[in-house]
């Protein structure tokens, strides 16, 4: 099997700490519903990904160096 | 505006279903008879017509509120209705409860557990924003497999739904010819080698007493359950058929008025709000007759509205209902009528009910029951609420006029004297407001009404005006005419991208159309071949001082698309400018002064040089240069191929054409409204058009056949150039026939061929071009317009003088028509260049019928494409815009939807919008140019003041703003008598 969180277009997917979770939130100041969704099935998600976890998306973007997203994992 | 009508805010709506007693509550009356008006025309009381319901008829008082048409909005009555019907509308929910629920208990058929684990799969798809509904029918799913109710036990049987309203219970009774069947089975088949039964035998292994199986089998008792199911399996026999129980109304209302609370949640209805058996309507409502208005017809006769007519029949119905009923008629006929009664409740609500007959009009026309109003395009929805009729509104043709500057518009004088701004009347603009009105609705500039500080609308005519003028007096309203100055929105159809409704200020001018600047016909996609366009004149302040700011063309300059200009000098301009610049003509003073006549320009720089009379020259890079910033710096390569070098606001050198004026991208456009301001780049790119304007009329530019004629010698070097390529096809054509022509890797030998025929022809065409290229002077027209990106291609001079090529359809030569061959002109299997739609001649030369036919072919593919292009990508884009219109990005710099979920965390990754950064193709964002410019600014006080932001540059001052402060006279001879009025303060 192919492991495409290697590969070098998949970025790099994190599991945010519950902390590092309240920060986000508070910061955005929304629910960990109205965050964008992850499929728990994405095979760029880490393995310790659990459903309701946070994922940081660290990508390279086109109009900045850097871009960081969050996604709540599902289902 | 009518003063008990202050707008409300809205604080909350909400969906669900009405109670029966809300509808008695809130109903104004009962109704309960058929009829409207009686013989004297009055309305009859607790009829259609009661004036309790509401009045429509001017000069009435309602009965209900006091209030006179207009303001009163009427009032709902009701119709108590003889017996339950079912709601169309919910006949999908209806069906779902009945076979989610217990037939006895009416509980939901789950286990305790289960509705807790729907319950809460509930709220986490109300949490993720999924449909609810996936949850809901799984909840149904699931209870519908239980045979028997969890809570009490009852046997669960299937239910039947015909379409739309009636509603079956399936049960598995005995079989009528259960003694036949199960002596049959008992004689066994001879055939199929099964030996026969025996009473005795049966009553063995079904564990019956002898005599009971003899009476079953004489058909004396009918067999118990048990008892039905142990004969069924001895025998492997089925001896039950379906029985279909009607569900009626009542039926179906008693059992949902059982089902508790608790469980309707678990199906995601909130049952503070909406009670399932409030879904079989026992009440109906009546809407109030301002929502049916009845039309007086021109012989005095009433015409009803459809839902007058749809009341009626339900009223008559239910009356019969009720008679029959009490007269103790048979059941039969009391299902006919009630079966009667749905049918109108039903059409009434909706009259496009599949399976059930619209209900028709005298005239065979379908009745335009509730459902109609509202649904489809005409619906009350996107009719009516989401696009619909506006005043103050003008369309007609539009023009060019390469006089007015980018943002006006020249408004017709008949649509200036119909189309009003209201203008309040105070101390300083008395004088004019008494001029307008004393000038009359004809004169322009005039008024067409007053009104007075009490509120009275006074219609100023032809008669009454001077009059009328006398009484102005501050406090009043004045309704006068466009004038000059004024902003209005103007629009192009189909408004794709948010530069196709701007703002622009108004000049009026004789005959009919619209005029505009030609520079704007890129952002709007607009021609001049019948195009018709649209204007609105704004209504209040705020919708004024907002189009000023934010609509107005030159604050749309740069296109947020690709970020740069996307309005700037197109067609003849950039020939002009092309001429100008490229090879650097000489002027004297007086052909100078003319080709800057236009612009602000009046004073000559210092001379390029002398001619050798002494008198003096100016090139046209000189001429250009004066319309440039003194300071501006740019380097860049036009389209012509040359090195375009500013420096200090001078051409240096350089061909200025579409890459360095043109819309979509002209360097010297974007650079200015990008380091200089909208402001500064509107009036850049208004005398370029002008000076273009000037220039291509000064050296003259045409265009006739001769032009794109070749000379005979040219002419033969083509010909022997085709000839030269039929050849070489015709060798193709022999080795693939002698099987010598060696395929290419992936491709069949026939491909292989094409292939390389396609290619040959090309390289022909091409070489035609080339050669007929080669006898046109730098200074031909056509020449010219490809050059410099103004119009056409070297292509489309190629098809002219040269050769037009091979027509295609579908990408390959043209392989259809008859069998085996294009055309009954050729051989069966005829491979040759023309036999395929090879046009050898030019357009110049004319093209033979065989070479137009196939030209026509490949040219209707064209036009089919593009048709289907349009349609297609249209729609593309409309669903696109529908699924982005509501995003918006926050003041936190996120990007989220209405309901807060977030869609970018920060808008476009970088915060930026496209049109405020200086970015190119090669480099990204120039930060040493930015960083230079701030630091500029830092040294003088005003700019860093604009730069922090601490004063703003006004963007909001007219066109005309300059002007009227340098009192200087009119630029526009007649047409700006009126702008010399005091415009932006007087309304």
């Amino acid at each position: 099997m192919v492991d495409v969180s290697q590969h070098n277009l998949v970025p790099e997917h994190s599991v945010l700490d519950e902390a590092e979770v309240d920060e986000v939130l508070a910061e955005y100041d929304i629910d960990r519903t109205d965050l964008p969704k992850i499929k728990r099935a994405d095979p760029a998600l880490p393995d310790e990904a659990e459903v309701g976890n946070v994922i940081e998306i660290i990508r390279d973007s086109r109009t900045t160096d850097q871009a960081v997203v969050y996604r709540l994992v599902v289902e | 505006m009518p003063t008990n009508q202050t707008p409300k805010e809205i604080g909350e709506i909400s969906f669900g279903l009405m109670d029966p007693e809300e509808y008695r509550d809130m109903s104004a009356t009962k109704i309960i008879t058929a009829d409207t008006y009686d013989d004297d025309g009055f309305p009859i009381d607790m009829g259609l017509m009661d004036p309790r319901l509401g009045v429509i008829d001017p000069g009435l008082e309602c009965k209900t509120c006091g209030q006179h048409s207009g303001s009163c909005n009427g009032h709902f009555g009701h119709i108590e209705l003889a017996a339950p019907v079912i709601h169309v509308g919910f006949t999908k929910l209806i069906r779902r409860l009945l076979r989610g629920t217990c037939r006895e208990c009416s509980r939901l058929t789950l286990t305790e557990d289960e509705k807790q684990e729907f319950l809460d799969q509930l709220q986490t798809t109300k949490d993720l924003d999924n449909d609810v509904n996936d949850v809901t029918k799984a909840a149904i799913r699931q209870a519908r497999k239980a045979d028997r109710c969890p809570h009490c036990g009852e046997v669960q049987f299937d239910i039947n739904h015909e379409k739309p309203t009636t509603y079956y219970e399936v049960q598995q009774v005995l079989s009528s010819e259960y003694p036949e069947q199960i002596a049959a089975a008992m004689q066994g088949d001879d055939e199929e080698d099964e030996e026969p039964t025996s009473p005795n035998e049966l009553a063995e292994k079904t564990d019956i007493v002898l005599s009971r199986v003899n009476e079953i089998l004489s058909g004396e008792f009918r067999p118990r359950k048990e008892d039905r199911k142990a004969i069924e399996k001895a025998l492997g026999i089925d001896l039950t058929e379906e029985d279909m129980n009607k569900l009626m109304p009542s039926d179906i209302r008693d059992w949902f008025e059982d089902i508790p609370d608790e469980d309707i949640e678990v199906l995601g209805i909130n049952p503070e709000r909406s009670r399932p058996e409030w879904m079989i309507l026992t009440v109906l409502p009546v809407p109030p007759v301002t929502a049916r208005p009845s039309i007086t017809l021109d012989n005095g006769q009433r015409s009803e509205d459809d839902l007058t007519h749809k009341l009626v029949d339900i009223i008559r119905i239910n009356q019969r209902f009720m008679e029959n009923r009490e007269a103790g008629a048979p059941q039969l006929i009391i299902e006919d009528l009630w079966e009667l009664l749905q049918y109108h409740v039903t059409t009434f609500m909706d009259n496009e009910i599949s399976g059930t007959p619209p209900a028709r009009h005298r005239s065979g026309r379908p009745l335009k029951t509730l459902s109609q109003r509202l649904k489809g395009k005409e619906g009350r929805f996107r009719g009516s609420l989401s696009g619909k009729r506006v005043n103050f509104s003008a369309r007609t043709v539009i023009s060019p006029d390469p006089t007015l500057s980018l943002n006006e518009v020249g408004v017709p004088d008949r649509v200036a004297k119909e189309m009003t701004q209201t203008m309040n009347v105070n101390d300083r603009n008395l004088r004019d407001a008494r001029r307008y009105v004393s000038n009359g609705p004809e004169g322009h500039p005039g008024a067409n009404y007053v009104r007075r500080p009490d509120g009275r609308r006074l219609k100023v005519t032809e008669k009454n005006c001077e009059e009328l003028a006398e009484k102005v007096e501050p406090g009043w309203e004045v309704n006068r005419h466009l004038i000059d100055g004024d902003i209005v929105v103007f629009n192009r159809q189909p408004s794709l991208h948010r530069m196709s409704i701007m703002a622009h200020e108004v000049v009026v001018m004789p005959y009919k159309t619209f005029r505009l600047n030609t520079v704007v016909c890129p952002p709007y996609n607009a021609d001049f071949d019948g195009d018709e366009m649209n204007m609105h004149a704004l209504q209040n302040e705020e919708a004024r001082a907002e189009a000023r700011v934010l609509m107005r063309v030159q604050e749309q300059i740069l296109s947020p698309r690709f970020g740069e200009n996307i309005i700037g000098a197109i067609q003849d301009h950039i020939s002009g400018t092309y001429l100008l610049t490229h090879t650097n003509p000489e002027f004297n003073e007086t052909q100078a002064l003319d080709l800057l006549r236009a612009t602000r320009i009046d004073e000559l720089p210092e001379p390029s040089g002398t001619y050798e009379d002494g008198e003096p020259y100016w090139t046209g890079r000189d001429a250009f240069s004066e319309l440039l910033p003194d300071d501006l710096n740019l380097e860049f390569t036009s389209e012509a191929g040359d090195t375009v070098v500013v420096e200090d606001g001078q051409l240096v050198e350089g061909t200025i054409d579409e890459g360095g004026v043109g819309a979509f991208g002209g360097e010297v456009v974007d650079t200015i409204a990008k380091v200089y301001g909208k402001t500064r780049a509107r009036q850049f790119i208004n005398e370029v058009a002008s000076l273009a304007m000037r220039s291509i009329m000064h050296f003259g530019f045409s265009i006739g056949i001769d032009d794109e004629t070749v000379p005979q010698v040219a002419e033969e070097r083509i010909n022997e150039t085709i000839t030269d390529a039929n050849d070489r096809v015709e060798e193709l054509i022999e080795s693939y026939e002698n099987g010598d022509l060696e395929s290419l890797p992936g491709r069949t030998v026939d491909e292989t061929l094409e292939m390389k025929i396609m290619q040959t022809l090309g390289r022909a065409r091409d070489n035609a071009g080339d050669i007929a290229e080669e006898h046109f002077d730098d200074d031909n027209p056509a020449v010219v317009m490809a050059e410099s990106g103004a119009r056409g291609s070297l292509l489309n001079l190629t098809q002219m003088a040269g050769c037009v090529g091979q027509q295609a359809v579908r990408g390959e030569r043209i392989n259809r028509g008859y069998e085996d061959r294009t055309l009954s002109h050729y051989k069966p299997d005829d491979l040759s260049a023309d036999a395929h739609g090879f046009v050898q001649n030019s357009y110049t030369n004319g093209l033979t019928p065989r070479e137009f036919f196939f030209h026509a072919m490949g040219g209707r593919e064209g036009l089919v494409d593009t048709a289907v292009r349009t349609s297609k990508s249209g729609y593309l884009q409309r669903r696109l815009i529908n699924a982005l219109s509501e995003l918006e990005t926050q003041y936190d710099g996120t990007v989220r939807d209405t309901g807060d979920t977030i869609v970018q965390f920060e808008f476009g990754e970088d915060s930026t919008s496209p049109v405020k950064v200086s970015s190119g193709e090669e480099n990204d964002i120039d930060v040493d140019r930015i960083a230079d410019r701030v630091l500029e600014a830092e040294f003088d006080g005003d700019e860093l003041q604009e730069f922090l932001g601490e004063k703003q540059p006004a963007t909001n001052l007219s066109e005309h703003a300059e002007s009227r402060r340098m009192d200087a006279a009119g630029d526009r001879g007649a047409t700006s008598v009126a702008s010399e009025a005091p415009q932006v303060n007087d309304d």
